[in-house]
């Protein structure tokens, strides 16, 4: 067997002389001429016969050459050049073939590229589907978290957890070496890293001793960390780096795939070296915030988990004040599901807007197909009669598909490379992972298998069919099958091509709406700088050294006003007050836990200045109030209507109560003017009503190291930049300053609306263009079968009008039946969308109209353009028509 | 090309086979040989005889080469190797059963 493949290939690759076989032949022509002569003709006689007995010589050098090995492969080069030929010939064809393989190919590889990362992405770490995130869940905090003083409690008596650990939240640290860097420092139990199952890349994990309160000063650094000061040097273990200005010593690296399990940003581990006594005192004492996560033990749900914890938590929630108690729920989900709570409906929906695209592309090349294999009929046929064997004919049309498949997704791995390089560069930054996409092999090779087999099937299904000899005489019986095929592929390509723009229209109007409304404060010629000092400041130092960088920011030239908050609207994190802590002078007190949440900031008076924040009554407070001993306050309109219905809030009260851990007087606040109202929930959120107080040089209690300053100029922020960083240095040269304009700031909130509006208006693009594709050629199909028609028509005294009816006519059923079926779909599934639109319903009249006038608009011209070309057909040439 | 198990190819193979084992012969030389032996029953047309040659050799089972014939012609001799010598045995083990067995079929003892 060997030796005979040996042989084989040793003769595929030598090629045979041609004439070698012709000598060969005519040797034996001589031979017989020969033997005739012997046997006694004349020579032309033996000549003669030796000739007849002979026989055609054609046919054996073809059955010779049919001998060879790899002959076959030579009919495949033929059935290249044939097909090429053929694309030449109608390049229409081809081109709408390729174009609709590369964008079907293309999107859905992007897409599933990123998709795959978000949602089928596996976690670093060990066996990552038996952790959960365990915590409580409140109105105000949909995630879980937990406090110290049930932590503990729960970790002592738990059953459903192999390990039960956490990590306190806690982020912001600063390297104070030679260069001082802003870094994210985060405190964990010492069973954190077995828990997840992490082991460290070098050195070790925490002991237990150095979790002890007090214990020693110890480390883990990031594999970053580790490269970027240490070049990866083993012996960075053991080395000590100094953070806050207090040394540390390294114990171990984290490895360099390693992530929170909340995907926060890690540079430094640290022991959190909790007490845990003094958790049962601290924050009225319930302790400190903490997130927990834990591995399950093996066979246990996340359900039976939760509920075995169920009575844990009813006993640690009775130390709640009772007024919030029942606010608060045990939740136990899996990390992946908290990591991608908000992600996973985006996600979905760009799955199935891909998987539509998809659709309409397969359709379309299925309906190319059709088409293409209803003109070839005839010659097949030809080809048929003239001796091709079915065989033959079937390489043929596949070598055609394959050649096109092979295009197709050539040029749609490339667009999915383009796709995702765009993707990554719109995507909002707090999309996870979408930065690390890179197109996923096994997915391209799925697109091209999948590219393969349809271009295949489709390809081959008309040439299955044996030709026909009526095909030959070239009437049209069969091609109507064919047009029932294409006419049903055409409505389900417009119906989910109205479906996906349903979507994206909503999406859009969505967009609109949010980038439309009102702010309530103006964001230009805004920068804004977080300065952190290093170390741990007292408040006292803290008020300090924010005065003289805010005496300093005011001497830059073109400054108008230098305002400082502790945090920013519109988007970003806030302090927050419950409305029934709020009681206004003369009023009785709301009942406890109704309300909802007040949006709660500590401002100077440039403030309102620097973000022209209008006061609709009283006043702004004035700079020297900052110096007084007093509690003022200023509230947004909403907050001011709902404290003070009768409209007279200026100059009253209003005292904050506390809770210590019951509830007792607090602050009574003065107010002296009501502001605008100014969007406080992110861009579309729901507002919250807004208090401000003015934050005062002598009670150091308002200020710690959230403070952001807001900086109003006439310059360009360029310009401004170097101004603020050398005022800051001139301060204190250590500490990290971060820059942003205003501008940034909203619009980094708008960025993950803009990027699925992007994405799925790109889709719905795609999906009406190759429905309008598919449209135009079936209409133009049937307008070019019909021409006999159209002539005997006319002949009998159509009017040209009647004609264009007959044709636009075919294509408005389709279109109709198509829209409908679409709208129907789409109106059913926009619930799915509810969550991403703002300010739109899922039903919005005006989305849906604009789907509909532009599928009517686009449709209609893509089947009037086949309609009047009919229409202008002339009833002699139509009748000679074949 | 799957090799053939069709019946007359597959006699065909074996004769032209069977021709060669005793010396190198041209394509003219092993059809003469097949009709003389068979006492003209089996005459080999060129149609046939010349793919199957080609066929033979590009299965290794002969090989070829161009020398002059007995009346100084240029000619391709075709010599049975190895494979062919190891491939004409285990066909004539085949062939010989075969006819055996379809001789027991046809025998007069057998129908009666």
């Amino acid at each position: 067997m060997m030796r005979e493949a040996l042989s084989r290939l040793r003769f595929f690759l030598t090629r045979r002389e041609p004439n070698e076989l012709d000598e060969e032949l005519q040797f034996h022509i001589a031979q017989s001429v020969d033997a005739n002569i012997a046997a006694g003709m004349s020579a032309v006689e033996a000549r003669r016969q030796a000739l007849l007995e002979f026989g055609g010589v054609e046919r054996t050098r073809e059955q010779c050459h049919e001998q060879r090995p790899g002959w076959w492969l030579g009919t495949v080069q033929q059935d290249v050049r044939y097909a090429l030929r053929g694309f030449r010939r109608n390049v229409a064809f081809t081109v709408t073939v390729i174009a609709t393989l590369t964008l079907g190919t293309g999107a859905t590889t992007a897409v599933f590229s990123v998709v795959d990362r978000i949602l089928f992405r596996p976690l670093p770490y060990a066996q990552d589907d038996r952790l959960v995130s365990v915590g409580l869940v409140q109105p105000m905090q949909r995630t879980e978290f937990t406090l110290g003083g049930f932590f503990f409690d729960w970790a002592d008596n738990q059953k459903p957890f192999q390990r039960l650990t956490y990590e306190t939240g806690y982020g912001d640290c600063n390297l104070t070496e030679n260069n001082p860097v802003h870094l994210h420092c985060i405190h964990v139990a010492q069973n954190f890293l077995p828990t997840l199952g992490v082991v460290p890349s070098a050195g070790r994990n925490f002991t237990a001793e150095e979790d002890l309160p007090n214990g020693p000063a110890v480390a883990m650094i990031s594999d970053g960390l580790w490269l970027s000061r240490f070049n990866r040097d083993p012996g960075a273990v053991n080395r000590t780096i100094q953070i806050d200005g207090h040394a540390a010593r390294i114990v171990g690296v984290l490895p360099r795939d390693f992530e929170m399990p909340r995907l926060q940003e890690v540079d430094i581990l640290r022991p959190a070296q909790i007490d845990r006594a003094e958790q049962n005192k601290v924050n009225s004492g319930i302790g400190y915030p903490l997130f927990a996560f834990a591995r399950l033990k093996p066979g246990v749900s996340i359900a039976e988990a939760k509920a075995e914890m169920e009575p844990l938590f009813l006993r640690t929630q009775q130390w709640i004040p009772a007024e919030l108690r029942k606010d608060f729920h045990l939740q136990v989900q899996s990390i992946r599901d908290r990591q991608m709570a908000d992600f996973y409906r985006a996600a979905w929906v760009m799955l199935g807007a891909v998987l539509a695209v998809l659709l309409i592309a397969c359709a379309n090349v299925a309906s190319l197909f059709s088409a293409r294999g209803a003109a070839r009929e005839r010659e097949l046929a030809v080809r048929s009669a003239l001796g091709a064997s079915r065989g033959r004919l079937i390489r043929q049309t596949l070598t055609e598909a394959v050649l096109l498949a092979i295009a197709g997704t050539a040029a749609g791995s490339a667009l999915a490379e383009v796709l995702l390089r765009v993707f990554i560069a719109i995507a909002p930054t707090g999309m996870p992972f979408l930065g690390a996409a890179r197109l996923d092999m096994r997915i391209v090779l799925f697109m091209v298998v999948l590219a393969f087999v349809s271009a295949g099937v489709f390809g081959i299904l008309p040439a299955m069919e044996r030709p026909r000899l009526t095909a030959l005489g070239a009437r049209q019986a069969r091609s109507s099958r064919q047009v029932r095929v294409r006419r049903v592929l055409v409505v389900s390509q417009i119906a989910l091509s109205v479906l996906l723009l349903a979507g994206a229209s909503l999406l859009v109007k969505s967009f609109w709406m949010m980038e439309q409304q009102s702010l309530g404060m103006q964001t230009r010629n805004v920068v804004t700088v977080h300065v952190s000092q290093n170390g741990e400041p007292s408040a006292k130092e803290t008020a300090d050294f924010d005065l003289r960088v805010e005496a300093a920011f005011r001497q830059i030239p073109g400054v108008t006003a230098v305002g400082m908050s502790n945090s920013l609207p519109p988007g970003g994190p806030h302090a927050g007050s419950r409305y029934s802590e709020l009681e206004a002078e003369g009023s009785a007190p709301t009942p406890a836990g109704t309300g909802g949440s007040v949006a709660w900031r500590s401002v100077t008076p440039d403030y309102f200045r620097a973000l022209q924040i209008p006061i609709l009554q009283g006043r702004n407070f004035s700079d020297e109030e900052r110096g007084l001993d007093e509690h003022l306050a200023i509230l947004s309109k909403d907050l001011a209507a709902r404290l003070f219905p009768d409209g007279n809030a200026v100059g009253r009260h209003v005292m904050h109560e506390l809770f210590n851990p019951y509830r007792e007087a607090g602050p009574v606040y003065t107010i002296v003017g009501v502001a605008g109202r100014v969007k406080n929930g992110g861009l579309t959120g729901d507002d919250e009503p807004e208090f401000y107080e003015l934050r005062t040089s002598v009670q150091p209690e308002m200020w710690d190291n959230h403070n952001v300053f807001l900086v109003e100029s006439s310059l360009p922020v360029d310009a401004l930049t170097p101004w603020v960083r050398a005022r800051i240095a001139q301060i204190d040269g250590t500490a990290p300053v971060e820059i942003d304009t205003m501008k940034q700031v909203v619009s980094r909130l708008a960025d993950r609306p803009r990027f699925e509006t992007a994405l799925l208006g790109f889709f719905a693009g795609c999906g009406l263009l190759m429905a309008v594709i598919g449209l135009y050629g079936v209409i133009s199909f049937v307008a070019a079968q019909r021409t006999q028609e159209i002539g005997v028509r006319m002949a009998l005294g159509a009017t040209r009008a009647d004609i264009l009816r007959l044709i636009a006519g075919e294509g408005a059923r389709l279109i109709v039946l198509g829209g409908l079926m679409g709208l129907g779909g789409a109106l059913a599934g926009a619930q799915l969308l509810r969550s991403l639109l703002f300010n739109v319903g899922p039903h919005d009249p005006v989305a849906y109209g604009a789907v509909v006038v532009l599928l009517g608009a686009v449709s209609l011209a893509a089947t009037l353009v086949p309609a009047r070309a009919a229409m202008k057909v002339e009833p002699l040439e139509a009748l000679r028509y074949e | 090309m799957p090799p053939s198990t069709d019946l007359l190819q597959g006699t065909l193979d074996l004769l032209i086979l069977q021709t060669l084992v005793s010396r190198p012969m041209h394509g003219w030389g092993v059809a003469q040989r097949i009709q003389q032996v068979s006492k003209d029953v089996l005459q080999i047309g060129q149609g046939s005889l010349y793919p199957a040659l080609h066929r033979l050799e590009y299965k290794g089972w002969i090989s070829s080469d161009w020398r002059s014939s007995e009346n100084n012609r240029r000619a391709r001799y075709y010599a049975l190797t190895a494979a062919g010598r190891e491939k004409l045995e285990t066909e004539l083990e085949t062939w010989k059963r075969l006819s055996a067995a379809i001789g027991l079929v046809l025998s007069p003892e057998a129908s009666s």
